[in-house]
């Protein structure tokens, strides 16, 4: 990809882990489209991986038109990595199966 | 920040603060307002130094602008001092994300395309209908303060901008005290009422996101049904002809940290009547209201600076700029230009006409203002309406912010009407 920035080029306070689930490697793909960063890692905090607010509002648009449900925007916000990401969302899908 | 007189006052002899290379306290620093003497700084550059390069330590430098002509075409002429690298001294020396997208940050033509349908929204006739709700909400925190003989103002107004703006934007009433906390302390991270004990950056940084968030679930929530007209402009805002989700909520984000400035010019200027003996003398002139709201926010001048960015080298003040440099106007400092208003350091409210610059000028002028006077106006009617007189009872403090002057604290003894007494005895 053009203009991508090598991870390791990025002060992070965590160490690289993987996606590991379906639904870990589709945000990591989206992520990566949005931050123009790479790889990224599901334990990554996405302000450190240079993303901002206005960013995170396009991404949390894209995200719920990806997986089909809402997400509240202060998982994004305020629990910003791709693992707890995916874990909303798991919960998300799990509650909506069950109504 | 301490609304001095430094046309006869001698500066306050106890000012610890960051000093710049011209001996001058470093206005960008938030503290300066807490305990230092910005208008006496500001006094001094107007005469010897209007338009002068500031640096202080290791913070990125800015040519710093005091004299209300420079000021006004700053603010004016966007075609060599573009908004869209930052507005506020806090983006200084980064890019600035909202750059493009959110009104403070978008120069012309872009920028006239998106204000317009929030202008509309927030134009004087739409913002009519807001009275009645704003008279109830100013009623219910002053109605028992004023019954209790004492009162902090500014405490008293801190709630009102998001009740205000709460109402017109059709947010849930359970929202707005957690609202208001997250844009004080957006506005004065510093302010140690406001700030989270992991410092001032966690903060800002917290109440940002928390505010984005919090109108991004309004958003979704509200996509087929605003529920206002100001939410509905604010959702259908377009970038370029395209939907944008981030457009969006920085724009409902500087719209609520906007209006958290509104207060202090009602807050300073009950103050001042209080302190100059001269309260029950221009509480019984409903006739002057409308010069009693503009001298109030020329008076407090609450939001106290903007950044702009040379597009190209130009000449302000009869200094040459490079091209590419950032800009600073304080606000508060053109509102007391000797050149433009007579006797800038009285608190006059017949002045008239009051050109002030408190809302800015030019593209970028406060597209609140209409509902800011209003909701200044409701204040000062059910004060005066209330309060027979009102006396300092202890020396105000000063908010630890360089975005919006105003007190963090500011206590009066309160005399309430007769009249409003035997009502209060009758509905009691």
């Amino acid at each position: 990809m053009t203009g991508t920035t090598q991870r390791a080029e990025k002060e992070l306070s965590s160490d690289y882990r993987a996606a590991a689930t379906p639904l870990e490697r589709e945000l990591a793909l989206m992520w990566r489209a949005y931050l123009k960063v790479e790889p990224v890692g599901v334990d990554d905090d996405f302000f450190e991986l240079g993303g901002h607010s206005l960013l995170a509002a396009d991404l949390l648009v894209a995200t719920e038109r990806a997986v089909g449900v809402h997400v509240p925007a202060t998982t994004l916000y305020l629990q910003p990595t791709i693992a707890e990401l995916a874990e909303a969302i798991e919960q998300l899908r799990a509650e909506e199966v069950g109504t | 920040m301490r609304l001095t007189r430094p046309d006869r006052d001698p500066p306050p002899s106890t000012v610890d603060a960051a000093v710049d290379a011209a001996g001058d306290a470093d206005l960008a620093d938030p503290m300066v307002y807490a305990d230092g003497d910005p208008h006496a700084v500001w006094y001094r550059l107007r005469r010897t130094d209007p338009v002068s390069w500031r640096r202080t330590g290791d913070r990125p430098g800015y040519w710093s602008v005091t004299r209300y002509a420079d000021v006004d075409r700053v603010l004016r002429d966007h075609r060599s001092f573009t908004s869209t690298r930052g507005t506020f001294l806090n983006v200084l020396g980064r890019p600035d994300p909202a750059s493009g997208r959110q009104l403070a940050a978008t120069d012309p033509p872009r920028h006239t395309v998106m204000r317009s349908p929030l202008q509309q929204a927030l134009s004087i006739r739409s913002t009519a209908d807001q009275e009645a709700v704003i008279r109830k909400q100013v009623r219910a925190v002053l109605v028992p303060a004023a019954h209790s003989g004492w009162m902090d103002v500014a405490a008293l107004m801190t709630g009102l901008p998001v009740a205000v703006l709460g109402t017109v934007m059709g947010l849930p009433e359970a929202d707005w005290p957690q609202l208001t906390r997250l844009a004080m302390m957006a506005v004065a991270p510093h302010e140690p009422r406001w700030q989270l004990p992991k410092g001032p950056d966690a903060t800002l940084q917290r109440a940002h996101r928390a505010l984005f968030a919090y109108f991004q679930d309004q958003a979704h929530d509200r996509a087929g049904n605003p529920g206002s007209d100001l939410m509905s402009a604010l959702l259908g805002l377009q970038v370029d002809g395209h939907a944008d989700p981030g457009a969006v909520v920085a724009n409902c984000y500087s719209l609520m940290v906007g209006a958290a400035t509104w207060p202090h010019a009602a807050t300073v200027a009950l103050v001042e009547l209080a302190a100059s003996g001269r309260y029950a003398q221009w509480a019984a002139r409903p006739d002057l209201l409308d010069p009693l709201v503009e001298e109030a926010f020329r008076w407090a001048s609450p939001a106290n600076h903007f950044l702009r960015h040379t597009t190209t080298a130009v000449e302000l003040g009869g200094v040459g700029l490079p091209a590419g440099a950032p800009v600073v106007v304080w606000l508060g400092s053109a509102n007391r230009d000797e050149a433009v208003f007579a006797d800038p350091y009285t608190f006059d409210p017949t002045r008239w006409p009051n050109r002030h610059l408190a809302f800015g000028s030019g593209p970028h002028n406060c597209l609140g203002a209409p509902l800011a006077r209003r909701m200044i106006r409701v204040v000062f009617e059910e004060v005066f309406a209330l309060v027979a007189d009102l006396a300092p009872a202890g020396e105000p403090s000063h908010l630890a912010s360089n975005f919006v002057a105003g007190y963090g604290c500011a206590p009066v003894t309160v005399e309430v009407r007769e009249s409003a007494l035997a009502k209060a005895g009758r509905d009691g």
